[in-house]
């Protein structure tokens, strides 16, 4: 296929408006900017795209309700926090293509008529925030951006902001708090951050891959690019495999490619010939799907059939040499870690399920103990503040629901049978 | 043409808090209490609403660290690809243990979260440098050209 | 109307509501414990999960709004699931050390576990270890009990104001702390005490003293601190107080108090009380018994009244006592020592200053409703910091300011630091130039109200400085007066805050262009107060020439009417007032004075000459709490019997009425007004009442101000003069335009008016002093640069005769040029620093400091 969203990556200087510009870059731009701006959020209506950053929500429609509030100022928020483990689709696009990005979201703003952005950029990506800030530089040089962008009387500000290391930061209200210069929580919803975001203002919150397909919808029109893939959700999209497969990385493919097609087509395969134990599909909080599973489309609505999610669309591949109980107990680490204390069932809850999990997996488990991590995510699951609890109780579920015989195993032989 | 907002500028001034933050633990190496105080009162911003926000982020660093320091992953993807066996190395080869400094202040180890490098994992930053793909011994290379 | 239908029960409610309140409002209870009323929506704790219908999640009561036909259910197997759940999450990092934390008996956690389990722990890990904190005198933090509501974080920055206090740290990981991390460097209002829920942050001072349920009975009263009168309870044992909290429903503070109200009451039981009448014998006061030091007073006074009728007897009532207080001792002075030499120290700035601006604006001008400036879209400030002097009309302002009000202050005001939109700071001593410059702005491009005369020609006369003069003589630009002003002219409803300096340093040209200003703005008034009863002390007639209810002494017809009504003559001469008692001290044409419940020659300024004039008498009675300044003077001192052990009344800076409530017995004390009925019954008066209520209906017999208001009325928490919130009189007041004085010396010394002190009466505060225990000399580094001192370096203030050596306090946030020093500590008395004069035209006095000398020691 095509690649559109990773076409010029690997060519030499493509951070450079120069070269963006002389692969086409900014044609788009200067297309939509001739367009009223409710046509743009119909023809990403019609495009059908679905949010990119995990949710997979509708992008026309989220544009649409920010659209009839009549609030002013408005804000465009960009989601580069990138944080779900497993996920690196983001990254190539702010350190290889951010003038992509950047016309991208000069198209959202005028279809939004926000006159000011922002892009949330993870702290962990330091050598992106030169190149964005580099990147903007040269679009301001060259009348992309500020007053009267490309000769139209659309405005539209860019600048940086940089987190600092929290993964619920990538939650757009808490991503909003940490805008504001705070600790970052996540807000009570309503008011939805449409109508009541950024302080204050009507806000509108993207993933860095869902504002890149911006130029491709209005260069190819949502009639072509509705046929890209899965049509219930489609256009391409950008997955990260990592683990053991022998050629991870970033594939950009139509929406709704078989895992199975991912990592044995185009990733090459099991490591060193081994076998497939399990893969994550869409990121750590995603639920782990055994082999059996790995015809499953992925996408925003196949993947829920076969028991997981697409979430970031971030693969990660375990062969048998991986104790499950292992990446459990560290994902469940790392939840502990992130949770932001906000909520009871989240902050005690995921510290809770990790001490169980590496006492089972340093050979110290009970009788009793997978039933215990069963209730204790039950009592997690639909009763937190924000999706992350849920994402924790539901990443261990599925571990046990898949691989309990493992967790057995342990608790039985009072080791690991593998490492 | 420059406009009003451009970079860091915000409809609020306490929005620069984060890259007040940054500036400061950039300049002095971490973030002392004197060092909040001077960001509290040039942003006008509570001290303690300050420290609320200097303590929530991982990677702002509440304690003095060495000159380099080293931010390895240890999170999934880079812990089944061996990150594990390279923390040990870096305890064995520099005494390192997570959090600790060396007795030369010339390295701190902190461990991260997901850096987004699992397709070429394991991975660590040290300082604002990305390096990949490491193993026993590239890293111990890699750690030499840091002073 | 909407309806919703809760656990099958309809409830109809006339606006939306949280599922919560609706659920409450149908006497359903749903357990909580993050939500707290009045503070921000939180929905952390998860706690107050329901089931709403057609929704597929669990829905937290506490922040979803009800919607008409909605139906919920709050006690299915499902949500008594959750709950449990949840409980046994708080639970597996908590100490259960039950048995030794205060809280035990009165802990949200402990109740609801007892209510809905569980019964017995998993979890089987260590739990999060923290030690307690005791970095605090006031304050322990327990911080492996907190249960991260950040009820304490919410109310500390979004209602105190004062963001103190943080969640550091994150996840499980997170705990409450203040920046240092260990001491509090806070207002001490101890408003996060009263919300947080279980036993993480408490009050050292009752720390394992005592349990809840030792509490046997519960006092409502007021504070006895300052001129707000905030409401709170005093939970009794026996005699003993074992602590003050605010009722969250009640008063004008509805569950807010500041450090003095909250931690002050142990003053009641200091050590240093006096507990048994004292008489002079040959040079040195000895205890005497009540009937021989009642007698020698009796004795004395009929002596030196004898000699020349009453005129030579001085009188000086308190605003720390009760109306009931203080219109006995009028009485006493009229009506048995034949005097009208009776006054206060609320001389010195709040009585003139509401006589003047009634009588410009009229009879009751000052009477606004604190709760007003909350709803006001802009606010002046000068004269003092309100968020100091008191400190929760201070709250007021920053709540009006979290709204959108614009607050300017025009004089030093760190607690609003981050709440003002114009600070307009001028250089020491400069303010009238400042508030000339704001008042001519204001006139600018439009013409005068024409609401009233001699205002109108007072203002068309006014020489108010130029831009160029302003700039050079007060150091702020004349652009910022400018915004100021626009801000200003553009605001609705625009407050006025006017504190004591805005007369002690600018005298009559400050409160001309007060008025000026509170005229151009049409703006209401609050006059601040330092002191629970001034107001009272003017209402009840504590003045030289007035009698209660406002009647001038002088006017024959008046005074007739008033001894038809109340049956005792009153002398035709008006008194003297405070500064002339001092000359006539010292001239010898006043030769005994009466002191009850103040401190004049620590309070006054030319402490020196007050107290030489002090020195002069030939007879001085201290009728008081505490060995003060004075009563060492005195040849007879009376103890007294103040606050929680007095019934009373108390009216606050908006006039309002409220009762004092007795809540334990003095040990030798007796209450003001016995004494003094004691004292005029041996010098053959026929004054006689049983009790506080009695005087309460004489006083409201003899000022119409308070109607016909009956103890009981009082209690209804509306009880405000002039009743029906009309302006009595209307002004009709001459307007003169005072002098500009020009620009004060380089260095001006003010009293510091301490957030944690309260006159020198709070002294005796353990717990306050804990919090601040040494006098200061707080200045501006740019100041310390020139005289060489470092934060914290001795410094030498010398004026006229008297000298101060203090420790140096280094505050950039106060105007460079001005020194500090509270008046408060025995032995440091800044008011040996401070003169007074006359100002020009009038009688009132402004304060000067002569040939000034700041230097290190
Ligand atoms: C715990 C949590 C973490 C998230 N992290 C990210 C992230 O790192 N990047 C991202 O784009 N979206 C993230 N999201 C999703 C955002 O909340 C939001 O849905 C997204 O930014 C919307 O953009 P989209 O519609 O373009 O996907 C996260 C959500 C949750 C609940
Ligand atoms: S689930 Fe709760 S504690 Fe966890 S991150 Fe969300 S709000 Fe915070
Ligand atoms: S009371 Fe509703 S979540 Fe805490």
């Amino acid at each position: 296929m095509d690649t559109f969203l990773l076409k010029n990556i690997n060519t030499p200087g493509s951070a450079d408006i120069s070269v963006y510009k002389k692969s086409g870059g900014y044609k788009s731009l200067k297309k939509a900017l001739k367009m009223k701006p409710e046509d743009i959020i119909d023809e990403v209506k019609r495009a059908g795209l679905r949010g990119r950053g995990g949710a997979g929500f509708p992008t026309g429609m989220k544009w649409d309700f920010a659209s009839r509030d009549k609030n002013f100022p408005k804000y465009l928020l960009c989601n580069a926090d990138e944080g779900e483990p497993g996920t690196f689709k983001d990254r190539p696009i702010l350190e290889k293509d951010p003038h992509l990005l950047i016309e991208g979201m000069a198209i959202s703003a005028h279809a939004l008529q926000a006159e000011q952005g922002y892009i949330y950029l993870r702290a962990e990506y330091p050598a992106a925030k030169k190149i964005l800030e580099d990147a903007i530089d040269q679009a301001y040089e060259d009348g992309i951006l500020g007053e009267g962008i490309m000769g139209s009387k659309t405005n539209f500000d860019l600048a940086v902001h940089r987190g600092a290391g929290a993964y619920i930061c990538g939650e757009e209200t808490a991503l909003i708090e940490s805008i504001e210069g705070k600790r970052g929580q996540p807000r009570l919803k309503p008011p939805f951050p449409v109508n009541v975001g950024a302080w204050g203002k009507p806000t509108i919150v993207n993933n860095v891959e869902t504002l890149s397909n911006l130029p491709l919808i209005i260069e190819i029109g949502a009639d072509a690019y509705s046929k890209i893939g899965n049509p219930d959700c489609p256009g391409p999209k950008l997955y990260s495999v990592s683990g053991f497969v022998n050629k991870p990385g970033v594939y950009e493919l139509p929406m709704g490619t078989s895992l199975k097609d991912i990592i044995y087509d185009h990733c090459g395969g099991i490591k060193n010939g081994g076998n497939l134990k399990a893969v994550i599909p869409g990121g750590i909080s995603t639920p782990i799907l055994p082999p059996d599973k790995i015809d499953c489309q992925m996408d925003f609505v196949s993947l829920p059939k076969c028991g997981s999610m697409l979430g970031s669309g971030a693969v990660m591949v375990f062969d048998e040499s991986v104790c499950l109980v292992k990446v459990a107990a560290r994902a469940m680490y790392f939840f502990e870690h992130e949770s932001c204390g906000k909520c009871t069932p989240c902050r005690e809850g995921t510290g809770w399920l990790r001490n169980i999990l590496e006492r089972i997996e340093n050979g110290l488990g009970r009788r009793g103990d997978v039933e215990l991590i069963l209730e204790v995510a039950s009592n997690i699951s639909g009763k937190t503040f924000c999706p992350l609890g849920d994402g924790a109780a539901g990443m261990v579920l599925s571990f046990i629901k898949h691989f309990s015989d493992e967790f057995d195993e342990h608790i039985e032989n009072k080791k690991c049978s593998v490492n | 043409m420059s406009r009003k907002v451009r970079k860091e500028g915000y409809p609020s001034t306490r929005s620069e808090l984060l890259g007040a933050l940054h500036t400061k633990q950039y300049d002095e190496g971490w973030l002392s209490q004197d060092g909040l105080k001077a960001v509290s009162d040039d942003l006008n911003v509570p001290a303690a609403a300050v420290k609320g926000v200097a303590t929530f982020y991982h990677m702002y660093h509440n304690e003095p660290m060495g000159r380099n320091v080293i931010q390895i992953c240890t999170n999934v993807a880079c812990m089944i690809m061996g990150a594990e066996s390279l923390v040990d190395l870096l305890k064995k080869e520099y005494g390192l243990e997570p959090g600790g400094t060396t007795d030369d202040k010339r390295f701190t180890l902190v461990i991260m979260e997901c850096i987004g490098a699992c397709g070429t994992a394991p991975a660590m930053l040290v300082n604002d440098d990305f390096h990949e793909n490491l193993d026993e011994k590239n890293i111990i290379e890699i750690l030499n050209g840091y002073k | 109307m909407i309806t919703v239908t809760i656990n099958e029960k309809d409830i109809e409610l006339e606006k939306p509501v949280t599922i919560l309140e609706a659920a409450r409002q149908g006497g359903i209870t749903i357990p909580t414990l993050c939500y707290f009323e009045g503070l921000e929506k939180f929905g952390g704790c998860r706690l107050c999960l329901v089931e709403v219908e057609k929704l597929p999640k669990l829905q937290t009561a506490c922040t979803v709004m009800v919607t008409d036909g909605m139906v919920v259910r709050t006690e299915t197997d499902t949500i008594v699931k959750a709950r449990r759940a949840m409980l046994e999450f708080l639970l597996i990092n908590h100490p259960l050390d039950c048995p030794y934390c205060d809280k035990a008996g009165e802990c949200d956690l402990q109740d609801l576990v007892a209510l809905y389990g569980p019964d017995s722990g998993r979890f089987a890990e260590g739990k999060r270890q923290h030690p307690e904190s005791f970095d605090d005198p006031i304050i322990v933090r327990n911080m492996e009990r907190c249960v991260n509501c950040k009820r304490c974080v919410r109310m500390c920055e979004g209602v105190q104001g004062d963001s103190a206090i943080t969640v550091t740290g994150r996840g499980s990981h997170s705990f409450i702390e203040p920046f240092s991390g260990g001491r509090y460097d806070c207002e001490y209002c101890g408003n996060c005490l009263t919300v947080c829920p279980v036993g993480a942050i408490m009050s050292r001072l009752h720390r394992h003293s005592y349990r809840p349920w030792f509490v046997e009975k519960e006092i409502e009263s007021l504070c006895g601190f300052c001129g707000v009168g905030c409401s709170m309870v005093l939970q009794m044992r026996e005699n003993t107080i074992l602590r003050t909290i605010p009722r969250m429903d009640l008063g004008i503070n509805k569950g807010l108090l500041c450090a003095k109200g909250r931690f002050g009451y142990d003053l009641v039981e200091s050590s240093k009380r006096l507990t048994a009448p004292l008489v002079r014998k040959n040079g040195k006061l000895v205890p005497v018994s009540w009937d021989e030091a009642l007698g020698t007073v009796a004795e004395k006074l009929g002596d030196i009244k004898g000699m020349n009728g009453g005129g030579l007897i001085a009188g000086i009532a308190s605003a720390r006592c009760t109306n009931e207080a203080n219109y006995v001792f009028q009485r006493f002075f009229r009506e048995t020592l034949l005097s009208n030499n009776i006054d206060s120290i609320a001389r010195s700035f709040y009585i003139p200053a509401q006589n003047y601006l009634e009588g410009i604006f009229g009879q009751g001008v000052t009477a606004n409703l604190i709760s007003g400036i909350g709803n006001s879209d802009a606010v002046v400030i000068a004269g003092g910091d309100p968020t100091k002097i008191n400190p929760v009309l201070g709250l007021q302002i920053r709540a009006a300011a979290r709204k959108g009000a614009r607050v300017i202050s025009l004089s030093d005001s760190e607690g609003l630091k981050r709440f003002g939109s114009s600070q307009l700071i001028s250089s020491a001593g400069s303010e009238n130039i400042l508030y000339g410059a704001v008042v001519r702005m204001l006139m600018e491009g439009s013409d005068v109200p024409g609401k009233n005369k001699a205002l109108d020609e007072a203002l068309q006369k006014l020489d108010a400085p130029k831009d160029k003069d302003v700039e050079s003589r007060t150091g702020v630009s004349v652009a910022d007066i400018g915004k100021a002003v626009d801000e200003l002219k553009s605001a609705k409803n625009v407050s006025i805050v006017l504190g004591p300096d805005v007369l002690l340093r600018d005298g009559m040209r400050g409160l001309f262009l007060m008025a000026s200003m509170i005229y151009l703005t049409d703006a209401r008034v609050y006059l601040l107060s330092e002191r629970p009863n001034e107001q009272g002390l003017a209402d009840v007639g504590c003045l030289p020439d007035t009698l209660a209810g406002g009647r001038p002494v002088e006017l024959s017809s008046f005074r007739e009417k008033y001894e038809q009504e109340m049956g005792y003559a009153v002398p035709e001469k008006a008194g003297m007032g405070l500064f002339e008692m001092v000359e006539a001290m010292e001239k010898g044409s006043i030769k005994a004075a009466y002191v009850m419940g103040d401190n004049p020659v620590f309070n006054m300024p030319s402490s020196h000459r007050v107290r030489n004039a002090f020195k002069a008498l030939e007879f001085l009675v201290v009728q008081d709490a505490f060995m003060t300044e004075t009563a060492q003077m005195a040849d007879v001192v009376l103890p007294a019997a103040i606050w929680s052990e007095k019934d009373g009344t108390f009216v606050n800076l908006e006039r309002r009425i409220q009762r004092l409530h007795k809540a334990k017995n003095s040990v030798g004390g007796l209450e003001d007004w016995k004494i003094i009925v004691k004292i005029a019954g041996l010098m053959g008066s026929k004054m006689s009442f049983g009790s506080a209520k009695e005087i309460w209906e004489e006083i409201c017999k003899a000022s119409h101000l308070y109607g016909s208001l009956s103890y009981e009325d009082l209690e209804s928490d509306k009880a405000l003069w002039p009743y029906k919130g009309e302006p009595l009189r209307s002004g009709e007041a001459a307007v003169e335009v005072p002098e500009d004085h020009g620009t004060a010396p380089e260095v001006v010394v003010y009293a510091d008016r301490s957030l944690f002190h309260s006159g020198s009466f709070s002294r005796y505060s353990a717990a306050l002093n804990s919090i601040q225990s040494e006098p200061y000399a707080m200045m501006h580094s740019d100041l310390a640069g020139r005289i060489g001192v470092k934060d914290g370096d001795k410094v030498r203030i010398t004026s006229g005769n008297s000298s101060l050596e203090l420790v140096s306090m280094i505050n950039d946030e106060i105007r460079d040029g001005s020194l500090r020093v509270p008046n408060v500590f025995e032995g440091v008395c800044v008011m040996s620093l401070i003169d007074y004069e006359p100002d020009d035209s009038s009688a009132i006095n402004v304060q000067r400091t002569s040939g000034l000398k700041v230097e290190k020691a």
